[in-house]
Parts: structure tokens; C-alpha cells; sequence
């Protein structure tokens, strides 16, 4: 698996470079992956970043669609909780887009 | 009785015993290797006779080629039919009396021998001129058309230009299968005919003609769709049962 | 990542997708990824080739033969006639030549001619006949995973030569060799140790569960229940995990819980058969098929549950339709006593296992479900057949019913109806281009081309009917379709379940 180099620290990443280690996230590295995948982090994508963090260290998995865009809502106001704004925000799928930035593992199965 | 007759008595024996014995060896290999799932390819028959239906109709019909490619269709059936009724008018070179019906198909087992040259060159053609065809076609693809259309050439040659002394021929044949041997007409076109049969008889169960006995073992046609009414159960599968039940 | 590194199909002016002139070797770059060691060695296989894979290829495929009548005969049948070669949404959609049906046999058909034939042993260069090297597993590995095991070409064969049997049996040769895909592997680890393909502990699906509750009786103003893990419930719903998890197939689960809620049936979810999908299917390996399927048994039993019902998932639909009985005894008819410990719980006025729409229409026709057909007013919809649900199973008590029975509840719930072309729908309906485990993303080059077969035929109802909704029963269907629609030009909102328009219609009455 290939290694890179973000601020004097090295990670692995997998090949579609999605971290390998959760633990060797921060926000450099989140700013790299970010980069990587054509999107410029603003306030509001970290609000999503930093909440599918917090999930996923409770519960082992990135949350559901519904929930994201839930706490999405409580956040950044109701017109901002829903599916469509989340795609903006994540062109290629909040699921695997954000997931990959926030350091988490790609969440597969038929979705 | 000449050498000739000699090798030609040999090779339908051995011919024969090849086919048939291949044949069977194969049908018992199908047969015995299980079916440990139910995967008719639905929506399918609901019950034993409406598989029957169903695979007469594959037989008889060809009708899963007649929904894919009408052209295959009509090249693939006129050959068959044809080939089918030559071959039911090859029955009076073995039995004395000949049968009624025999008799009366004569006339249509000539054309018929028109009708299967024309469905193998149209078959052959395809393996030339369609690009997809071309790509998966062997050679051995090639050759079992070439085999049979000199099969049928040769035989349409007595037929229709030269005839050989059937008389003789009968007598020959009848002597196969009685066991009480006569010497052969020596035309050639009926050595290359009756050479290219025994060839064909030889390969049967070593080639792709094990569509034939294939069809009826094909577990997306012959199976009856009721899984969730009967369970279907290999024995290896049931083995698995026995260790976590 | 988000930018296409190939060249979308250009949609054509009809229906009908047009028979592309062969090109070598055009979808040999798109390779699946390799499956990781952990992964494969949990399921018991080597993830890298040994020095032995040679005699291991050999040695599983002669297996095979023996255990696989369907193998066995395949292998013999074909007389390379050429009836399948434009059946195959891949190659229709990607032209390279081993997308058709019978090269993609052909790619296991030569090895098998090489060394378990005489005429391939004497004149291999006659019968097509080559020696097995580490190209041919290459090979394999490329296009046995650019098949989706859809059984299209199974209906056009004379002699019903399914594909989908040979590229399980390739596969399962693969893996024993060290050869897994990463996506499967994944998959078939999280089914076995979570309980669900995603991946979802029972924590966070309770979670989910609780959240969806509150959204239905925000949106409805009723108190529409997701029961999990309840014993002695009637009803055990089975469904596949991305039903909790993505848009749009929430929203059939939705749909789901409120036909049970309306029907005021007793039912429950189960986290450790938190999944319907089955990807030992895929893999083509029958334990692993069994050991996946057998949590299903484990749940009915632990709960006590009478009736088992599979939510909207196709090939979900086909391992429970068609293979839970043999695999795990749901279903009825066994007399040994593995199946009888189950079958004997069942309550045999009901089919077991029962699709999700079987169970709908049934409430349909008896009355129970009111509808507001009117709400569904802003959708044309029209329904894509999916592949295993098609050709790999039933509904109802007729052949066919599968096809009848989620047209039947569309109609009772929304105005607006068209179906896609006739050749493209039914039995010979093209599979979405995502199926079989081939949904993932370093795939969807073959993802994108392999459905523009079905977006042709759903662009002719688009553009001459107004259809605008696209109407499906899986979940497989329903993320490609999601993921897809976008390069052909369409929003992916025009992608949802049948039960999604059954959610949208029902009237539920306030408690």
C-alpha cells in the first residue's frame, strides 16, 4: 500500500487512498485527502468531517444517511438537512467522499 | 470378401461401439453429477410436465434460439430438420420389409438433403462474416461444417447425379446389423459418404455434438421451479446438514 | 475521483441498443482490486498465488465438474453458435469481445478442454484448447468480474447455458487459487462477524432504527414502529443492510414498516440477520452461501418467529426464493430433521420465505391497504425488472408473478404508469450493470457502459412518456442506478424502491 508524506508525518493509504490507520488522522491530513479529491474544505464541511468522527468513534461505522443529514439539520439549519446539500458539499457521495476525508473506512456493501 | 469391405465392416463396429458406448458413458456422467441447487432459469415450469412441455418445445421448436437470433433460427432448424428426415430415410437401409412411413418419407428426405446444405453453408457463412462469430469460432468450429456438408454433399451425390447399386448397399447394411456379412459397392462417393459417417459417429462424444445429450441435462431447462415446496438436496450438501444440525 | 476517466456511451435515439463491432481488448485495463490477506484468510483461501497454484486451479476445477452438474454440462454444450454474443449489457456496452457471453465461458471452456478432454490433450490448437498460465487467471480475474451473473444470456441459449454458473465457479477457482476481489472479500467478512454487509453493529442500527421512527411520525403524525430483536414477533423482516442505510433505499424501509403498521402485523428486524443479501452467491461458493444464509435460520429460530419475509433486494431474493430451503430448510417439504426443527415452527398457511411484495399485494387484494394514489402524482414511474428476481426466482403462485406482482402494486399506487420496451423488460430485462459484486467503485468504468442498454430503454419512456421515476426492488439496483444516472444525464432523485411509491400513497390512521 502506498505511503505518503503530509506536514513531516507519513501514512498509508489504501488504493483508492482512503487511510489505512483511523489513528493517524488529523487535520493536515484531512486537508490533504480533501485535496485529492477535488474539494476545498470549508466551514460546513467540517461540521459534516468532524461529526462522522464523533459517530464513528461511538459506533464503529459512518452513520446512516438519515442520521447524517439529521445532525446536519440541528447544525446548519433545516434547509441544509438533506441528501442534495450534502452532495454538494461531497460531489462523489457524502458516504464515501467525507468518510474518506474524515479518515474513516470506505463504507461498502450495496450501497 | 475385399479388404475394402473388411475395413469398412471394422469401422462401423468399432464406429458404433465409440458412439454408443461414448454416449452412454457420458449421459451417465451428467446423470450422476448432482444438481445441489434448484436453477431453472424462471419464469419456469411449475411442475414435472411442464418442464416436459418446456423442453419439447426446446427440442422440438428451438425455442430459446427462435427467441435469440432469428437467423441461427432458421439456419440451425432448416439443418436440423433436414438432417432429421435424411436420417429417418436411412431407416429403409436396415430392415426388410421397410415401414410404411419410411417409405412414404423417400421423397422429402431428398429435399431435406437441400434443406440441411443450405442451413450448414448459411451457419458456415456466419462464422465468416459476423464479426462476433469470427471471433469465437475454432477450428475445429469450421471442420465439423465442413465434415457434414461433405457428409451431405456425398450423399446428395448418389441421390442426384450418380447412383450407386443400392441393392448391394442394402445388403451390406442389412449384413451389419445380422451379423452375416456381404461385400460393399466400391463407388466413391460412397466410400467418402459412409467414411465421413463412421468419422462423425467417432468424434460424437468427444466434441461439441454432446449438445445433443447435453440439453436434457441443462439444470436451467429441466428443473422444476419449486424450492420453496420441496428441497432440493445434493448428497454432498446434505452431508453439510448432518455436521451443524 | 468524481471525473469519468473513460468515455460515457452516447445514448441512442431509441430503445434499443445497437450491436457494437468487436474491440479487442477495450475493457482488459478495468480490473477489479485484489482482496486483502486478513480478509481472504478468514473465509479460508490464500490471498496471494503459491508456488502451486497451477495444481490448485486444476485440482479445484476438477472438483467442480464433479460437484456442479450445471458446470459439467456447460462445459460440453456449447457448439459456439453465437446466439448469446449481443445478449450481454457488457458488451453491449464496451464492445471488447470477452464481454460476450461465450468467450467469457470460452475463458474457462479452453482450460477445461486443455486438461479434462482427450481431443484438447492430442490437437489442443483444434478445439480451442490452451495451456493454463498466470495470462489466464489474469484473464479470468478481469472478466470474471465484468460479468454480474444477471442469467441474460441463460434465456437466449438453446441449450441454457447460464454464464452466471461458470463465472461463480471461475471465481470460486480464483479464490481457492489466491485470487479474491477486494469488494466481495470485504463484504463477506462484515455479513459473518457484524451481521450485515455495511458493516453495522447493533448499537448503531438501533440508532438508525430510533431516528427513522421519529421521522416517520414527524412526517405522518403516526407512531410507526421498527421493532428489533423482539421474540415471539410473528414476522421476521429480512432486509438488506443498505435499506438502513442510503438514499433512496430508506425509503422503501419505510414503505415496509408502514404496510406492516397499517396490516397491524407483529414483526421485527433482527441484528444478527441484519442483511438479505447473500454474496456467497456471488462467489459461487456453496458453504460460504450456507454459512451466510444460516444466520437467517439462526434468527427465525432464537426469536421464534412464524413467517419470514425478505425485503426489496434481487439477488437477495433469488439465494432465499430458490436456495434458502435447500441451504438453510426455510421453506417447506423436508423430512429430515435439520429442516423439520424449523419447518415444524413455520405457520404453513403462508409461503416461506415471502417477498415483501407478495406480502404487499396480498394486503392489496384483501383490502387492508388504503391508498392516496394522487400523492404519487408528480412521478411518471416505470419499473426495471431486476436481474435475479427475473430469471433466478418468483412470485406468487404462477410463473411469472414476479413480474405481474410489483406492476400490480405500482398501479394500485400511483396514476402514472409506462413500461420500458417489451425485449427489455420481463425475462429478458438487462441488468442494471452493477449486480453480482460488481457495485463498486473501482469497477465503474464497467459499471457505466454495462448499463446503457437499460438507459436507453428508460431515456425512450423519459423522452416520450415523461417517465421520471425508475422504479426498483433491490438494492443493488438502486445504488447503481443512483451512481450511474448522472453520466447519462438524469437526477439521481428519479431512482427509488416500489416501496418508497407504496410509503408516498398509504393513508395511515391516526392512532
Amino acid at each position: 500500500m502506498p505511503m505518503v508524506e503530509v506536514a513531516g508525518k507519513e501514512f498509508e493509504v489504501d488504493e483508492e487512498g482512503y487511510l489505512v490507520n483511523l489513528a493517524d488522522w488529523d487535520e493536515n491530513i484531512a486537508g490533504y485527502l480533501a485535496q485529492e479529491e477535488k474539494v476545498e474544505l470549508t466551514e460546513n464541511h467540517w461540521e459534516v468531517v468532524n461529526f462522522l468522527r464523533e459517530y464513528y468513534g461511538e459506533y464503529q461505522i459512518a452513520p446512516a444517511i438519515r442520521v447524517l443529514t439529521k445532525a446536519i439539520a440541528k447544525k446548519l439549519g433545516a434547509d441544509k438537512g438533506n441528501n442534495k446539500y450534502l452532495y454538494e458539499l461531497f460531489p462523489y457521495g457524502p458516504a464515501k467522499q467525507a468518510c474518506k476525508i474524515a479518515g474513516l473506512p470506505k463504507p461498502t456493501g450495496c450501497i | 470378401m475385399s479388404a475394402l469391405t473388411v475395413f469398412y465392416i471394422g469401422l462401423y463396429y468399432v464406429a458404433a461401439i465409440i458412439l454408443i458406448g461414448g454416449l452412454a458413458y457420458r449421459v451417465y456422467e451428467y446423470a450422476s453429477t448432482p444438481a445441489p441447487l434448484n436453477i431453472p432459469t424462471t419464469p419456469a415450469p411449475i411442475t414435472k410436465l411442464g418442464v416436459r412441455f418446456r423442453m419439447f418445445r426446446e427440442i422440438a421448436f428451438f425455442e430459446s434460439l427462435f427467441k435469440s437470433n432469428k437467423w441461427i433460427w432458421v439456419f440451425g432448424y432448416l439443418f436440423h430438420v433436414g438432417l432429421a428426415l435424411v436420417l429417418l430415410r436411412h431407416i429403409r437401409y436396415f430392415q426388410e420389409p421397410v415401414w410404411f412411413w419410411v417409405e412414404l418419407i423417400q421423397p422429402f428426405g431428398m429435399y431435406a438433403s437441400l434443406a440441411m446444405i443450405a442451413g450448414l453453408a448459411g451457419l458456415w457463412a456466419r462464422r465468416f462474416l459476423v464479426d462476433r462469430v469470427r471471433y469465437i469460432s475454432t477450428p475445429s468450429d469450421h471442420l465439423i461444417l465442413v465434415l457434414l456438408i461433405a457428409i451431405g454433399l456425398s450423399g446428395m451425390t448418389m441421390t442426384f447425379v450418380a447412383h450407386t447399386d443400392i441393392i448391394a448397399l442394402k445388403t451390406f447394411a442389412l449384413g451389419l446389423v445380422t451379423f452375416d456379412w456381404h461385400p460393399l459397392p466400391s463407388d466413391g462417393p460412397l466410400l467418402v459418404h459412409l467414411f465421413l459417417v463412421a468419422l462423425l459417429m467417432i468424434i460424437f462424444p468427444i466434441s461439441k455434438l454432446l449438445h445433443v445429450p447435453g440439453v436434457f441435462f441443462s439444470p436451467t431447462r429441466n428443473q422444476v421451479d419449486n424450492p420453496r415446496e420441496r428441497r432440493h438436496l445434493a448428497p454432498w450438501a446434505a452431508a453439510l446438514d448432518k455436521d451443524n444440525g | 475521483m468524481a471525473a469519468a476517466q473513460f468515455e460515457v456511451p452516447k445514448l441512442s435515439d431509441t430503445a434499443y441498443t445497437t450491436v457494437p463491432k468487436i474491440q479487442e481488448g477495450s475493457m482488459a485495463h478495468v480490473k477489479t482490486f485484489p482482496a486483502v490477506k486478513a480478509s481472504q484468510e478468514f473465509l479460508g483461501y490464500p490471498f496471494e498465488l503459491a508456488d502451486d497454484w497451477k495444481e490448485r486451479v486444476i485440482e479445484r476445477m476438477g472438483q467442480s465438474l464433479k460437484k456442479y452438474r450445471s458446470l459439467r454440462v456447460f462445459m460440453d454444450a456449447c457448439v459456439h453458435c453465437g446466439a448469446c454474443t449481443d445478449k450481454c449489457h457488457y458488451f453491449l456496452g464496451t464492445a471488447d469481445p470477452k464481454n460476450m457471453p461465450v468467450a467469457r465461458q470460452d475463458l474457462m471452456r479452453k482450460i477445461y478442454r486443455r486438461y479434462f478432454t482427450l481431443p484438447g490433450k492430442i490437437a489442443p490448437w483444434l478445439v480451442g484448447a490452451e495451456d493454463l498460465t498466470k495470462d489466464t487467471l489474469n484473464d479470468w480475474f478481469t472478466y470474471y468480474h465484468q460479468c454480474s451473473e444477471c442469467r441474460r444470456c441463460s434465456v437466449y441459449c438453446p441449450y441454457g447455458i447460464d454464464t452466471a454458473e461458470i463465472t461463480m465457479a471461475g471465481r470460486e477457482i480464483l479464490n481457492y487459487a489466491g485470487m479474491g476481489q477486494k469488494y466481495s472479500s470485504e463484504i463477506l467478512n462484515k455479513v459473518q462477524k457484524i451481521g450485515n454487509n455495511l458493516g453495522l453493529p447493533g448499537p448503531a442500527l438501533e440508532d438508525t432504527l430510533l431516528g427513522l421512527e421519529e421521522d416517520i411520525e414527524a412526517d405522518t403524525g403516526v407512531a410507526v414502529k421498527m421493532p428489533l430483536n423482539v421474540k415471539g414477533a410473528e414476522i421476521l423482516l429480512i432486509t438488506p443492510s443498505a435499506d438502513f442505510f442510503s438514499e433512496p433505499h430508506v425509503e422503501s424501509l419505510i414503505g415496509y414498516a408502514k404496510v406492516f403498521h397499517a396490516a397491524g402485523a407483529s414483526w421485527t428486524l433482527s441484528s444478527h440477520a441484519s442483511e438479505a443479501g447473500n454474496f456467497g452467491l456471488f462467489n459461487g461458493n456453496y458453504e460460504t452461501m450456507r454459512t451466510v444464509a444460516m444466520r437467517i435460520r439462526d434468527a427465525a429460530l432464537e426469536l421464534g418467529v412464524k413467517r419470514i419475509i425478505v425485503g426489496e433486494c434481487g439477488h437477495a431474493w433469488r439465494v432465499a426464493y430458490a436456495f434458502w430451503n435447500t441451504l438453510t430448510g426455510i421453506g417447506y417439504g423436508g423430512n429430515d430433521p435439520f429442516s423439520i426443527e424449523l419447518q415444524s415452527k413455520l405457520d404453513s398457511r403462508y409461503k416461506q420465505p415471502m417477498h415483501i411484495c407478495e406480502y404487499t399485494w396480498d394486503l392489496i387484494q384483501q383490502g387492508v391497504l388504503k391508498f392516496d394514489k394522487s400523492l404519487n402524482d408528480h412521478r411518471t414511474v416505470t419499473f426495471h425488472d431486476s436481474c435475479n428476481v427475473a430469471r433466478g426466482s418468483r412470485m406468487g403462485d404462477e410463473p411469472g408473478g414476479q413480474f405481474t406482482i410489483p406492476r400490480n402494486i405500482i398501479r394500485a399506487v400511483v396514476n402514472n404508469y409506462q413500461d420500458m420496451a417489451a425485449e427489455t423488460i420481463g425475462e429478458g430485462t438487462f441488468c442494471c450493470g452493477g449486480g453480482g459484486g460488481v457495485l463498486t467503485d473501482d469497477l465503474i468504468e464497467a459499471r457505466v457502459k454495462g448499463a446503457l442498454p437499460r438507459m436507453n430503454a428508460y431515456n425512450a419512456v423519459a423522452q416520450e412518456n415523461g417517465v421520471n421515476f425508475l422504479a426498483l426492488i433491490c438494492a443493488i439496483c438502486k445504488a447503481q442506478f443512483t451512481k450511474v444516472v448522472p453520466y447519462y444525464g438524469f437526477d439521481m432523485s428519479q431512482v427509488g424502491g416500489v416501496h418508497q411509491l407504496v410509503s408516498t400513497a398509504i393513508k395511515l390512521e391516526q392512532d
